[in-house]
């Protein structure tokens, strides 16, 4: 029995990185124009769409740029008249065209990016590290992380059906860790066009689409009696995704399987007795609850909870799950030097999501894995191991720890 | 249980066969049911020509995907390894990647009781003289064959890519097995030679290979250096230049010890001084300047930073003045100008000696004239082949 006459929705089995998972999605997601400009560890995903369009397998628009900015642009404005657009970058080159991405944010275009996690410079270095991503998190986007190739594929789609929905129209960035993920061949399962035409609607602007029949001008300069009210409406998408994310993980689930599990936006690993978890975004997750998974084996009360979404973020569901417990530890594969504590961002988010909640967890911080450094299953038990002590000592409360540093 | 294999490679020559040989043992393990994964050492890229580089693949009977990943994934370098191929031999010589990386010994990662694979020709104890001991027993293995280079984007067919994983599956069962490996073959490109490919190697390797002792091979002359902690970095960024430095002489030019480079050589240029002209031209256009003008007019070579790119020779204009010759033939990298200087005719002897008979052929890229080429009359110097005329109407 073939994967496609067992599932229905999958076409075929094939031994990918996470860059060509995500080209197999683009090409499935029928994406109309497509700008690249080169930098690693993204690189791989240009490569293979050229490939995939020069085999014949996608006719798409392909655009290479003279640099990010230009990339960036060229992406938003296609989209603006009704082109699914799509692009990626990683590190200092995603900042290079931070112009762009601001505005494509304002002008409410749903372009998918990927961002290849990649530690910014200096020093030149390829590993990961979150905060080329993250740098975009004040700015009106989707931002969501992706921990295998299979996700990465499926978030694309996710990701475009999100983005594209009248109610949202927000730019999209995808992000996952340089090379752990971008460069790791597994074998993943790829949906068949039919299925994924179930899933993901045409991509239609409607009104908003910049069309000679259709007489609009977009972005105009403003004075101040025009701004606030419409950072007012791009707050109002934000508030509304909440919701639409939640539809398309249900209607996801639906068509391939029970693929993801409520709440959607964070996954939870062992938590249901948990008195002390570890939170973080991307592949920590695999070591992370391989931890958890040893150390419920002697007994230990912890759990791993993956975050996936950090934009919007999920305020109160994750209120709601994270003051279940008494201490929680979180991840930060990010530095933010001189913020409150000194901690990272994500910690930062998640103490003042739960500062409001009635019964409030100690919270700790672990800023790791900066520039691809390992973050090993004995590290992630070590993080465990300090939440635990955080759990019962409340002047640990607060601290911010560095872990797999030279010291 | 978890079994990892890393494949040792040239980076850009070997880049194509040693993603498929980790991809392929993916393929192979999965289809008997096992979980596996493949993955490089991402550093290693982007490659530069020849540099040592790693390709891993990881396979378990029994652990998730997940667990597997968590075990080997997201990792800078792989634990240990059941099987170390290396698709080029003179990576025996010690393997250094990158800066501050330190020559690492090509065993490093090999378990007790696992395998040192190697394509070679040559018996294990002309290997052993260049391979650091190891404290515990483990297995070296030879499958016969030259290296397989070829470009980043082509790949040099001649089923190397096959015969390795046929000697895996004699070498350790568990990671594949010959007759998933076979069938994997003949399945996915209906061509029998290539399963065939495998089964001979398969076979060959049993009898090829032999435990080494921990008395067996060399006292590792390297030391990886020690990275320092971060409160003895320069602030911003800032790392010492290496202190600059000219002498006449052997080794009389400064370059950086964190960097050196020569085990990227798969062969080195022999120089015969004595029929020298002292032209400069191997001196100019050395890419990693690597020749020392000495007092006499005569150009040393560095050999611990040659990368045996080979320009040297290809721009050398008297015949037989600069050879490439296998780097496996030298046990050191002493100055052989220092040799020549001591002792001239013992000198040419060695180096002629060393040299064998084996020629690359270079193209000329100046002079004129006409050489006979196969029974045929050619010119010589640079051929630019006639531009193509556009089609007129």
């Amino acid at each position: 029995v073939t994967l496609a006459e067992k599932t229905g929705v999958y076409e075929r089995e094939e031994l990918l990185t996470g860059c060509q998972a995500v080209s197999q999605a683009v090409r499935l997601a029928d994406v109309d124009v497509i700008a690249a400009y080169p930098i690693r560890p993204y690189t791989e995903v240009m490569d293979q769409l050229s490939k995939i369009i020069a085999d014949g397998q996608l006719d798409a628009e392909y655009i290479v740029a003279d640099s990010e900015h230009g990339q960036f642009e060229i992406v938003k404005h296609a989209s603006a008249v009704g082109a699914r657009a799509f692009a990626g970058s990683s590190g200092t080159g995603w900042c290079y065209g931070f112009e762009a991405l601001v505005v494509t944010a304002t002008d409410r275009l749903p372009v998918l990016f990927l961002v290849g996690n990649r530690a910014l410079d200096d020093p030149g270095a390829f590993g990961v590290e979150h905060n080329d991503a993250l740098a975009v998190r004040d700015m009106g986007w989707l931002l969501c992380w992706a921990s295998t190739a299979q996700e990465a594929l499926e978030h694309v789609l996710i990701g475009y059906r999100i983005a594209e929905d009248a109610r949202v129209r927000m730019p999209m960035a995808l992000a996952m860790d340089g090379a752990f993920l971008t460069h790791s061949q597994h074998i993943v399962k790829i949906p068949s066009p039919e299925a994924v035409g179930r899933f993901l609607p045409p991509y239609d602007l409607g009104e908003r689409r910049l069309h000679p029949d259709n007489p609009i001008s977009i972005a105009p300069q403003v004075n101040e009696d025009w701004v606030i009210e419409l950072r007012r409406q791009n707050w109002e998408a934000a508030r509304r995704a909440r919701g639409v994310i939640v539809d398309a993980y249900r209607e996801f689930n639906a068509i391939f399987g029970e693929r993801y599990r409520a709440p959607y936006f964070f996954d939870e690993f062992m938590t249901d007795d948990a008195e002390v978890v570890l939170i973080g975004l991307g592949t920590v997750a695999m070591p992370g609850r391989t931890a958890v998974r040893r150390m419920r084996e002697q007994g230990r009360r912890v759990g791993y909870v993956e975050l996936k979404w950090f934009r919007p973020f999920p305020t109160e569901e994750l209120r709601a799950s994270l003051s279940r417990f008494k201490a929680v530890g979180v991840i930060d594969r990010d530095f933010n030097h001189g913020s409150p504590d000194d901690g990272g961002t994500v910690f930062h988010e998640i103490r003042s999501c739960l500062y409001p909640a009635r019964e409030r967890p100690a919270v700790i911080n672990f800023i790791t894995g900066l520039g691809g450094r390992d973050i090993s299953i004995a590290d992630c038990t070590t993080m465990l191991e300090l939440t635990e002590q955080a759990a019962r000592d409340e002047r640990r409360d607060g601290t911010v720890t560095w872990l797999g540093l030279r010291e | 249980v978890i079994k990892r294999v890393e494949v040792n490679y040239r980076g850009i020559f070997q880049k194509t066969l040693g993603k498929k040989i980790g991809g392929d043992i993916v393929m192979i393990a999965s289809r008997v049911g096992r979980v596996a994964f493949s993955n490089g050492r991402y550093s290693d890229s982007p490659e530069r020509n020849g540099i040592p580089c790693k390709y891993f693949a990881f396979v378990s009977p029994d652990l998730s995907e997940e667990e597997l990943e968590a075990e080997c994934g997201a990792k800078l370098d792989i634990d240990e390894a059941d099987v170390s191929v290396v698709v080029d031999e003179a990576m025996v010589k010690g393997v250094e990647p990158w800066g501050w990386h330190g020559i690492r010994p090509i065993n490093e990662k090999v378990i007790p009781g696992g395998t040192l694979l190697v394509v070679s020709r040559k018996p294990h104890a002309d290997l052993l003289k260049f391979i650091g001991r190891k404290p515990y027993p483990y297995r070296l293995a030879t499958i016969e064959g030259d290296a397989s280079l070829s470009g980043l984007w082509v790949f040099k067919d001649d089923l190397t890519h096959e015969r390795v994983l046929g000697a895996i599956a004699a070498l350790d069962p568990d990671v594949i097995g010959i007759e998933a490996v076979e069938a994997y073959l003949l399945e996915r490109t209906g061509q029998p030679q290539r399963a065939e490919a495998a089964r001979a190697a398969y076979e060959e390797v049993q009898g090829k290979v032999e435990v080494v002792l921990p008395s067996d091979g060399i006292d590792w002359p390297h030391q990886p250096p020690v990275l320092p902690k971060w409160h003895e970095f320069g602030e911003g960024v800032v790392v010492p230049a290496v202190p600059r430095g000219f002498q006449l002489g052997p080794r009389g030019q400064s370059r950086n010890p964190q960097f050196k480079r020569g085990t990227t050589k798969s062969e080195r240029p022999v120089v015969r001084f004595d029929i020298c002209t002292k032209c400069t031209l191997c001196w100019q256009e050395c890419p990693d300047q690597c020749f020392d003008p000495t007092v006499d007019g005569l150009y040393d070579v560095d050999y611990e930073y040659c990368v045996g790119c080979g320009k040297c020779a290809e721009v050398c204009p008297v015949k037989e003045c600069i050879v490439m010759v296998d780097e496996l033939r030298f046990e050191d990298d002493r100055s052989p100008w220092e040799h020549y200087r001591r002792d001239r005719d013992g000198y040419v002897e060695w180096a002629e000696q060393k040299k064998g008979d084996k020629r690359v052929v270079h193209p000329h890229v100046t002079g004129t004239g006409r050489a006979e080429l196969d029974g045929q009359r050619v010119p010589l110097g640079k051929v630019i082949p006639a531009r193509k005329k556009e089609a007129t109407a």
